[in-house]
């Protein structure tokens, strides 16, 4: 989102939590969020760290113990569930089993009290924006999994909701049907324009349909930015490890120049990593992504790194190692492609090398802030 | 697609959140749900409790407090508190027989209830035939009809003139016909029919656990039918027998129809001597303190009914691993 | 394989004479209907319909037939109107001592029915509400509401509150939520919560036994009275009407709510 102009949020969460009665701990723990009018935001984060929570905060099914909620400046928080707009679609889709697919889509329209004719126009309309005008007549229990999610979207679609909220939208498809509707759900955003939040567990979704991306653990908002800034400049430990594989390396700063610093690492001497801002003398962690590794035989007296393979598991497209560096350093995880490498057996002595902007720099956990 | 439901907010003036609060009919202030589960609970359940309370909570404390009258002359009941029509019921031999016959036929009808009916549940529960959905409902059926009416069935077996006999004396069997109603004989093999269609159930429902790919796989390792049935079947099983055991003795010592029909007022148990000093000697203290007794008994199953259901846990279980 | 078609065959033998065993006194019931004798005797002497047209002729069982329907039909209905509420409130709502309460709802379950008319009549005989349909109808209450409630409460527990949260985010109101959505998605276990209650009320014969007198006598006490001093096949007869009767009330309804569905869809 670096590149859109700046403006005032659509959806607005300031200081959001959640405790429940009898738990210890809060579920949800001060959530700040903006989502920007018309943009697709993914709440990731594992199972229990509150992103359902929060979703359902903002949908008015949870009441907030503090926190406020804002669509377009106006406070939300107080407003109850059914006259909040907000359109919801289900992880289990939450059909009504005894209304037909039209009717499903219609009720919403028919709790605003729509008119017959325009009612009948925008389910028409909704249906064949999720491509099922063919089904309108059918039973909830005749549709497959994927046709009652594309139902699930029209009928939240159907009353122009502020703000369009999934909950693990794919979580109940199969592995195939999961792509094809990643793809859809994008094009029905892109083409309705609305502001969007869905919550995840699965990094591959959050990255590749969202704009903006924020990872939650624990109740709290550990870092947002686009899918790229997740990905490759993480900020913590906990961002680097639950998006992608990561080796995850604690050091201390020796030294700080322009735009690199100097981290000497036990049992891999100094690595330069981009990131900060650091002093020299603090404690820190530099992660290497296992991809930007790359390995080749060992040139006795070349003054790279030198380690030895644990152990190699091929994994169709790629060969994933595990290799200890020196005799006794950090154990590395090192992927690379098929084909691309000469490939090698438990045992054998290999020199690890990577690109200079590979190693970044992550706070080290509850160490700067 | 710029028709399309949901189109960008700056387009559709419907779609800001001003225009949302509009259509939307009723508007209270707040929410339902702040007004607190436990005071909607409340305004839900008292209807339900009022019931209970009147016609079985209410009238349970009567029984309790009426065990601890005495019957006086003629059929008056002296207002008290005391354990002496107890000290009556529980020295007289003739109540002493009472509780033990009731004992006796629960014990039988259960055991041959249990033992009739574990075959069929055992069948339904592991067949993948295509009539198991009749059997099923042939296996049920009984209870679509009476226990009066079914124990009229058994009469017209049972009796002097039924079918056994008839069809012994036919085959010239028999010289005299067969004692088998109006004794404690013939209840209880009505008895173990009459209760057989819930012992069956119950049992259904409790084996749960019984996957017939646990049966393939034992015997794959090795087993012989009759170590798999010992080994895996029974102890998976044994819980739903169990349930059931409790199901039918429960029943079978408050049964009332038929020891009086089949019983031929020969045989006394709890539930026919409570409903005689009730209605027939209208001596209530001594009704309600055969009832305390009854609901004392159901209390002793039901611990023997735990402690068996733990042990079985815990032979079956843990111990097995324990010692393997 | 010799000694598995043996087990096979063992098998299958103990199965036909365990079923026969269940099904005995109902297939007796079925033939001595068919008899016309005064007395029992089987195998019946000749077949006709004469018992059945007995049946229709005798007072105490067209009575009972009338006390028995109005009485289940009354305790099915106030079943259903204390006993929803409780499940709505059990299963949808969260409040302090919940189990206790769901727990005090199932009791009822738990005691012998030779003590529970023992207590009615203590409790209906001094004001005095023995021997009529008011008294009847509250004994046969406390017994019919606990079905209710298990009944209503698995359709609920069943029924997706997803679907709810869904309807009332799409802008339904509590109160439009249970009538368009809880409502319809509950409505086989609201039917067959009354069925139940209607069933178990008009079959009720212990209790019934003891608050009962001369002038209401539910059907299934004229019936036990009746073959305790007579043994002519009517009862057998009218036994055979009452699973027709059970069976065609059953379908009928079932047909009925099925035709709705497809009327709707």
């Amino acid at each position: 989102m670096a590149d859109t102009p700046v403006s005032e949020g659509h959806l607005v969460l300031e200081a959001l939590a959640k405790t429940y009665p009898g738990k210890d701990g809060a579920a949800v723990r001060g959530v700040d969020l903006t989502v920007e009018r018309g943009r697709m935001l993914a709440v990731l984060g594992p199972s229990g760290c509150g992103k359902s929570t929060t979703l359902r905060m903002i949908a008015g099914l949870v009441e907030p113990t503090a926190g406020r909620i804002r669509v377009d400046g106006r406070d939300l928080t107080d407003v109850p569930v059914h006259r909040r707009d907000m359109g919801v679609v289900f992880q289990s889709y939450a059909l009504f089993p005894h209304l037909d697919v039209a009717r499903n889509v219609a009720f919403g329209l028919e709790m605003r009290g729509t008119p017959k004719a325009e009612l009948r126009r925008r389910v028409d309309e909704a249906l064949d924006l999720v491509r099922l005008g063919h089904l309108a007549g059918r039973r909830i229990a005749q549709l497959s999994g994927g046709q009652q999610q594309r139902v699930a979207l029209a009928r939240a679609l159907v009353v122009k909701p502020a703000v369009l909220l999934l909950d693990e939208p794919l979580s109940n498809l199969d592995a195939q049907l999961r792509s094809a509707m990643r793809d859809e759900i994008v094009r029905i955003q892109r083409e309705t324009g609305v502001t969007t939040v869905f919550v995840t567990h699965d990094q591959q979704e959050a990255l590749s349909m969202a704009d903006g991306v924020a990872v939650m653990n624990q109740g709290r908002i550990e870092q947002t930015g686009t899918p790229e800034d997740i990905y490759e400049r993480p900020e913590r430990p906990f961002v680097a490890r639950f998006v992608g594989r990561a080796n995850l390396l604690d050091g201390t700063v020796s030294g700080v120049e322009a735009d690199t610093v100097a981290v000497a690492l036990p049992g891999l001497g100094t690595v330069r990593a981009a990131g900060g801002p650091v002093t020299a003398g603090a404690a820190t962690t530099v992660m290497l992504r296992p991809h930007r590794i790359a390995l080749t035989g060992a040139a006795p007296g070349s003054g790279a790194v030198r380690g030895t393979v644990l152990s190699a598991g091929y994994a169709g497209e790629t060969v994933a190692y595990r290799v200890r560096v020196g005799d006794a350093g950090p154990v590395l995880d090192v992927e690379r492609p098929t084909g691309a490498h000469a490939s090698y057996g438990p045992g054998a002595e290999v020199e690890l090398s990577w690109d200079p902007d590979a190693p970044r720099l992550v706070a080290a956990e509850e160490g700067t802030e | 697609m710029t028709a399309a439901p949901g189109t960008a907010p700056e387009a559709d003036p419907k779609a800001t959140p001003e225009a949302a609060t509009a259509p939307v009919r009723d508007s209270p202030e707040r929410p339902a749900r702040r007004r607190g589960p436990a005071r909607q609970a409340l305004v839900l359940l008292v209807p339900g409790l009022l019931a209970l309370l009147l016609t079985y909570a209410l009238p349970l404390v009567w029984v309790v407090r009426m065990s601890l009258n005495e019957s006086g002359e003629g059929g008056l009941i002296r207002q008290t508190v005391s354990l002496a029509t107890f000290g009556e019921v529980l020295g007289s031999s003739h109540y002493g027989n009472v509780i033990r016959q009731t004992v006796e036929l629960g014990v039988l009808v259960t055991f041959f209830t249990l033992v009739v009916s574990y075959p069929v549940a055992l069948f339904l529960a592991r067949t993948t035939s295509r009539w198991r959905g009749l059997l099923m409902a042939l296996a049920i059926a009984p209870l679509l009809i009476s226990s009066v009416a079914r124990t009229f069935g058994w009469m017209a077996i049972l009796g002097r003139q039924g079918v056994v006999n008839k069809t012994l004396d036919g085959l010239g069997l028999i010289d005299a016909p067969l004692h088998l109603a109006n004794n404690l004989t013939g209840v209880v093999i009505a008895s173990t029919e009459i209760y057989m269609p819930f012992a069956i159930l119950a049992m259904i429902s409790g084996f749960g656990r019984l996957d017939p790919a646990l049966e393939h796989a034992a015997a794959s390792l090795g087993a012989p039918r009759r170590t798999v049935f010992r080994r895996i079947v029974l102890p998976l099983t044994l819980p739903g027998v169990l349930t059931a055991g409790l199901l039918v003795f429960v029943l079978s010592l408050s049964g009332y129809v038929t020891p009086r029909l089949i019983g031929g007022g020969r045989v006394f148990v709890l539930a026919t001597e409570i409903y005689d000093e009730a209605i027939t000697s209208l001596d209530w203290p001594v009704a309600a303190v055969l009832s305390m007794l009854l609901l004392a008994l159901f209390g002793v199953v039901i611990a023997v009914y735990l402690w068996a259901q733990r042990a079985l846990e815990a032979r079956f279980t843990g111990a097995q691993e324990a010692r393997s | 394989m010799t000694t598995r078609r043996l087990t096979r065959t063992v098998w299958a033998a103990v199965l036909t004479v365990l079923y026969l065993f269940l099904l005995a006194p109902i297939l007796v019931v079925l033939v001595e209907s068919f008899d016309h004798s005064t007395y029992l005797r089987f195998p019946p002497e000749a077949f006709s319909l004469e018992s059945y047209r007995q049946v229709f002729a005798n007072e105490a069982f067209r009575e009972g037939f009338k006390v028995s329907g109005i009485t289940a039909a009354v305790t099915a209905l106030l079943a259903m109107a204390t006993g929803v509420p409780a499940a709505l409130a059990l299963t949808r709502l969260r409040f302090r001592g919940r189990s206790a309460i769901e727990a005090a709802f199932l009791s009822p379950l738990l005691v012998p029915h030779i003590v529970l008319g023992l207590a009615l009549l203590l409790i209906l005989a001094p004001i005095p509400l023995t021997d009529t349909y008011w008294g009847l109808i509250l004994a046969h209450l406390g017994v019919s509401v606990p079905y209710v409630v298990r009944t209503v409460s698995a359709a609920l527990a069943s029924a997706d509150p997803r679907a709810e949260e869904a309807a009332r985010t799409l802008g339904a109101s509590g109160p439009m939520t249970f009538w368009r959505i809880t409502l319809p998605a509950i409505r086989p276990g609201l039917f067959s919560g009354g069925v139940i209650a209607f069933l178990l009320s008009f079959d009720e014969t212990v209790i019934s036994l003891f608050v009962s007198g001369q002038n209401t006598v539910p059907l299934p006490v004229a019936v036990l009275q009746y073959v305790e001093y007579r043994s002519d096949p009517s009862v057998a007869s009218l036994s055979v009407l009452l699973v027709l009767l059970s069976v065609a009330v059953v379908v009928l309804v079932e047909r009925g709510l099925g035709l709705r569905r497809t009327l709707r869809s």
